[in-house]
């Protein structure tokens, strides 16, 4: 029999331990892969807005046509036509960037304002707001995409404001599930019988102590889904025409030559979609599992 | 010569280890029991006392995870003769660092797989368990009856769906639920809690085991439905004589049903013995815990000789954080000048005072 | 099923089917409200479109007079929608609804095929992680399933046809049903649902969502009690645990479903809705696009609703409420 027998003595203290310790090793990668990725687009962003790149992303060069990664002078080799790679795909996330941002501000600004009043004033306005949710819930968001390009034009931006606003239904819910936890278990009952003004409760002790990292968490998805929206549109024809690149349409230009068994100036772009993409989706859910999920006490 | 008990319990120790505390839960600290066949034990103390763990480990529903068992189970009926903690330790790895263990790696897969393998010839057939909260632990998408002739069918001779629902009739009117034939096509949710629970006794009687273990029976039932549901033990029992391991915090249900008391604290076995000597008033050799319990039941007499209800002071103790000596020390108001010295730093062990009385406690000893 | 259970169950089932109605009359409401507020009123040309030819050459539409308010013409479109009439292609000049409800059949058919194999995918890893928790395994599986979920789908497609045409000499543009008698013609089927059934997107939130609940199925008393008389858990735990989630999941997919379905139709040539809704984008053909959407909203709906029937026949207490 083995002895488990363990005599009592000095046992850490579980306050004193650092994060690294409490955490999830595995979430902690998560994260830490995911803010990689953030730290990259941001770079790029801004080194694709002042045209900071090595190479200009336009200039053909018909000698050097789908080099492989590591070719003298290009990083990441070039595309059919022989233009730089890499700079193609840092200026490829002008097209999601900042339209992103928009995306994900409408989803929770909009979002939440809808949530607050689903979860503090109940009632008919959650009765609305369900219905609200549901009927938004009811199209698929590429088919309501397309018919808003249809109507209007295909305005990259007007696109994402669609994107935020089909988003705006799943941060409602969160944040009224987190209200009705609250509500639950008394701390609103309490500030309101404390005297604590209304807005208070709501601005302070709600959304910033309570959402706030429900909020950062999809936001990181928000960004995700804007990637995968956009690259999927430009793929399809409706978002930036060429020559400027997106990665959605490098891939689409690239096809050709793919089933020829070049790959390159398709895969390429795929990868930075895959990569990127998956940075955010494990950052999201590194952050959820390590803010919200509890489950390392 | 006396017939080998139908379970005995030697030094069990359940654990749980806590990574973030880098220390072992003991929730189950060094328990030894043993019930005669036909007899009652009740096993009384307060929550955190182990005693549900105690009887969770006997049936290995020991929950995956950081939890490790070690000690001997022996249980015999007449069909079978088997310690049910054997091998487990081959699943469970220490590592351990200047003597101290850092941290425990458990194949969790071969745990179980091995638990289920020594464990499920029992289960329901040899050993049955009921619990608490009747309500929640019966399937709630399933009618009942069918839960019973599950039961039935998987532990029974009895294989057909007809002749299965006939002996679940009977048992469903032998623990006195009313219109069993309704009764017995009702979810869980259209009974209510007293009727689960008999629904439940049922289930588990149905199938004849070897023993029962009852834990916290009536806790969350109405004060009247508990009487009621206590009233039908003791029917079924003087009709059955079947062996049962009582638990419970409520010391009057342990008082009407058991033949002989365990009193559990922090993990192991204060004291034990025969009912009649234990709780019964005016008996001198006690563990301080026990009288404490006895003295803290409040009653229409000691209310108005004292005007306040009696507790015993302190908190209840910290199963990580384990101190030398007796674990009551701290809390108990019968530490003599004589003994302090020991009790601060060695705790007794669980000695025979009487005829079949066992304490733990230097006030006892020379 | 008792009789006695019948009539609660329908009572709960009228109460969604009349909450569906509401919604999709919000969807054609939402669909209506895009139109009208398009530049270049395209809703009087699909008001138009609801009328036959001769109507319009014969001058019949001035003297009836075309409705001017907005409501009116809602109302009027919604009128012609119900006795099935959703107007004519601008592109083709034949009726849409015909149109959309064939092209519909093909994807649905592409649809349900591919919920299929990201269920036959999703569903034994997570009751594997929900069983066995983090072990060796798991932690392969789950950045697998990561992968793959932001795997871009029409690079996924491109993989496909390349290793299929190239190692067995499929032909790259054949695909979809229209194929005639090749040596492997199921391929040109199934290879499309395959790929939707893989790279849609949804594969870890799946996995994620179905461990949650048999790990929370499994954490209660009920099965601890199973266990305790040694009944078989699974049996016990597949209610609520397996069935009841999956078609949750199942239902609040379809949309992104649908959504990825556009564009395997575009990689494959599939005809189906997604395929002609992007030439009714690029062409500005309202009517196509618009019953097309409405179509849509009706898979899903059809979705929730099953999700609904489910529920109610599986949970005795969903008919009380």
């Amino acid at each position: 029999m083995k002895n488990y027998f363990q005599i009592p003595g000095e046992i850490s203290e579980s306050t004193g331990l650092p994060i690294w310790k409490k955490v999830d090793g595995v979430d902690l990668a998560y994260v830490g892969y995911g803010l990689v990725i953030v730290t990259l687009v941001v770079v790029s962003y801004i080194l694709g807005s002042f045209h900071l790149l090595t190479r200009d992303p336009q200039d053909i060069d018909l000698g050097l046509m789908m080099a492989p990664p590591g070719t003298a002078g290009h990083l990441f080799g070039t595309d059919f036509m022989g233009r730089d790679m890499l700079s193609r795909l840092i200026v490829g996330i002008q097209a999601y960037f900042l339209p992103g941002l928009l995306a994900i501000f409408i989803a929770l600004f909009f979002g939440t304002i809808l949530g607050v009043l689903a979860g503090y004033r109940g009632g008919k306005f959650d009765t609305g707001i369900t219905y609200f949710t549901n009927l938004v819930d009811s199209f698929p968001r590429l088919v309501l995409i397309l018919l808003v390009i249809a109507a209007f034009k295909p305005d990259i931006y007007y696109i994402m404001l669609v994107v935020g606003l089909t988003n705006v239904p799943v941060v409602t819910s969160l944040i009224k599930g987190k209200i009705q936890f609250l509500k639950q278990k008394n701390f609103i009952e309490a500030d309101v019988a404390l005297g604590v003004p209304t807005r208070t409760i709501i601005l302070k002790h709600i959304l910033w102590h309570n959402c706030r990292s429900l909020l950062i968490i999809q936001a990181t998805l928000g960004m995700a889904e804007a990637i995968l929206m956009e690259t999927s549109l430009s793929y399809l024809g409706f978002g930036v025409q060429e020559p400027t690149p997106s990665w959605g349409n490098m891939v689409q230009s690239g096809a050709n030559y793919f089933m020829q068994g070049k790959f390159w100036p398709s895969t390429a772009p795929a990868l930075a979609i895959l990569f990127t993409i998956l940075g955010f989706h494990l950052l999201g859910d590194g952050l959820n599992n390590i803010l919200e999920d509890k489950r390392n006490t | 010569m006396t017939a080998a008990p139908t379970l005995k319990i030697e030094d069990l120790r359940t654990y749980f280890y806590s990574r973030s505390k880098q220390a072992f839960i003991r929730s189950v600290d060094g328990v030894s029991l043993e019930i005669a066949q036909g007899e009652t034990l009740g096993v009384v103390g307060e929550s955190g006392s182990g005693k549900s763990i105690t009887a969770l480990s006997v049936l290995g529903l020991i929950s995956a995870g950081p939890g490790v068992i070690s000690g001997k189970i022996g249980f015999k009926s007449d069909r079978i003769q088997k310690n049910l903690l054997q091998d487990l330790d081959d699943f469970v790895k220490l590592t351990t660092k200047d003597g101290k263990i850092m941290a425990v790696s458990k194949d969790v897969v071969g745990w179980e797989r091995n638990t289920d393998r020594v464990m499920n010839k029992l289960r329901g057939k040899e050993i049955a368990m009921i619990f608490q909260n009747p309500k929640s632990s019966l399937n709630p998408f399933t009618p009942v009856g069918k839960q019973i002739t599950e039961a039935i069918k998987l532990h029974t001779s009895i294989k057909t769906e007809q002749q299965a629902k006939e002996r679940a009739l009977t048992w469903l009117d032998r623990v006195k639920i009313d219109s069993p034939r309704l009764r017995f096509d009702n979810y869980p949710y259209g009974l209510s809690g007293g009727m689960c629970q008999r629904a439940m006794i049922a289930m588990a009687l149905a199938c004849e085991p070897s023993l029962l273990i009852a834990d916290e029976l009536t806790t969350g039932l109405d004060a009247t439905i508990q009487s009621k549901i206590v009233d039908l033990l003791v029917e079924l029992k003087s009709q059955l004589g079947i062996t049962t391991m009582l638990i419970s915090h409520d010391i009057s249900i342990i008082s009407r049903l058991s033949d002989s008391v365990a009193v559990m604290y922090g993990g192991t076995v204060f004291e034990y013995g025969p009912t009649r000597d234990l709780l019964s008033t005016g008996f001198a050799s006690k563990h301080p815990y026990t009288s404490g319990l006895l003295a803290s039941i409040p009653s229409e007499q000691s209310i108005r000789e004292k005007g306040y209800l009696q507790a015993i002071e302190g908190d209840v103790l910290d199963t990580i954080n384990i101190p030398e000596g007796c674990r009551f020390y701290g809390r108990c108001n019968q530490v003599t000048e004589k003994i302090r010295e020991k009790c601060a730093r060695h705790e007794p062990d669980l000695r025979e005072i009487g005829s079949g009385h066992k304490v733990r406690c230097w006030l006892y000893f020379d | 099923m008792k009789p006695s259970a019948i009539r609660p169950i329908a009572l709960v089932l009228s109460r969604e089917l009349i909450i569906t109605v509401l919604l999709l009359l919000g969807v054609s409401f939402v669909v209506f409200i895009i139109l009208f507020a398009s530049p270049g009123d395209p809703f009087s040309m699909l008001l138009e479109g609801q009328l036959s030819t001769a109507e319009v050459r014969t001058g019949v539409r001035e003297a009836m007079g075309m409705p001017r308010s907005w409501t009116m013409q809602y109302l009027s479109w919604l009128a012609g929608m119900l006795t099935g009439n959703f107007g004519t292609s601008i592109r083709t000049g034949l009726p849409v609804l015909p149109e959309v409800l064939h092209v519909g059949l093909n994807t649905l058919i592409l649809t349900t095929g591919s919920l299929i194999i990201t269920l036959l995918i999703a569903v034994p890893i997570a009751l594997y992680s929900a069983v066995r928790g983090t072990d060796k395994i798991s932690w392969p599986l789950t950045m697998f399933s990561y992968v793959i979920s932001a795997l871009p789908i029409f690079w996924l497609g491109y993989i496909v046809i390349y290793f299929f045409t190239h190692k067995l000499g499929l032909f790259p543009l054949a695909f979809g049903f229209s194929s005639g008698g090749q040596k492997y013609r199921w391929l040109y089927q199934f290879l499309p649902i395959f790929v939707l059934g893989v790279g849609n997107g949804t594969i870890s939130e799946v996995i994620r969502f179905l461990r949650q609940e048999m790990g929370r199925v499994m954490a209660e008393d009920y099965i601890r009690t199973a266990r305790a008389k040694g009944a078989s858990v699974w049996k016990h735990s597949f209610k609520e645990g397996l069935l009841i989630p999956v078609t949750e999941i199942v239902a609040s997919k379809i949309p992104f479903i649908l959504g990825g379905a556009v564009i395997v139709e575009q990689v494959f040539n599939w005809p189906g809705m997604g395929r002609m809704a992007w030439q009714a984008a690029q062409d500005r053909d309202y009517p196509v696009i618009m019953g097309i959407a409405i179509l849509a909203a009706v898979f899903v709906r059809m979705g929730s609703l099953f999700q609904s029937v489910v529920y109610v026949i599986v949970n005795p207490r969903a008919s009380k409420e």
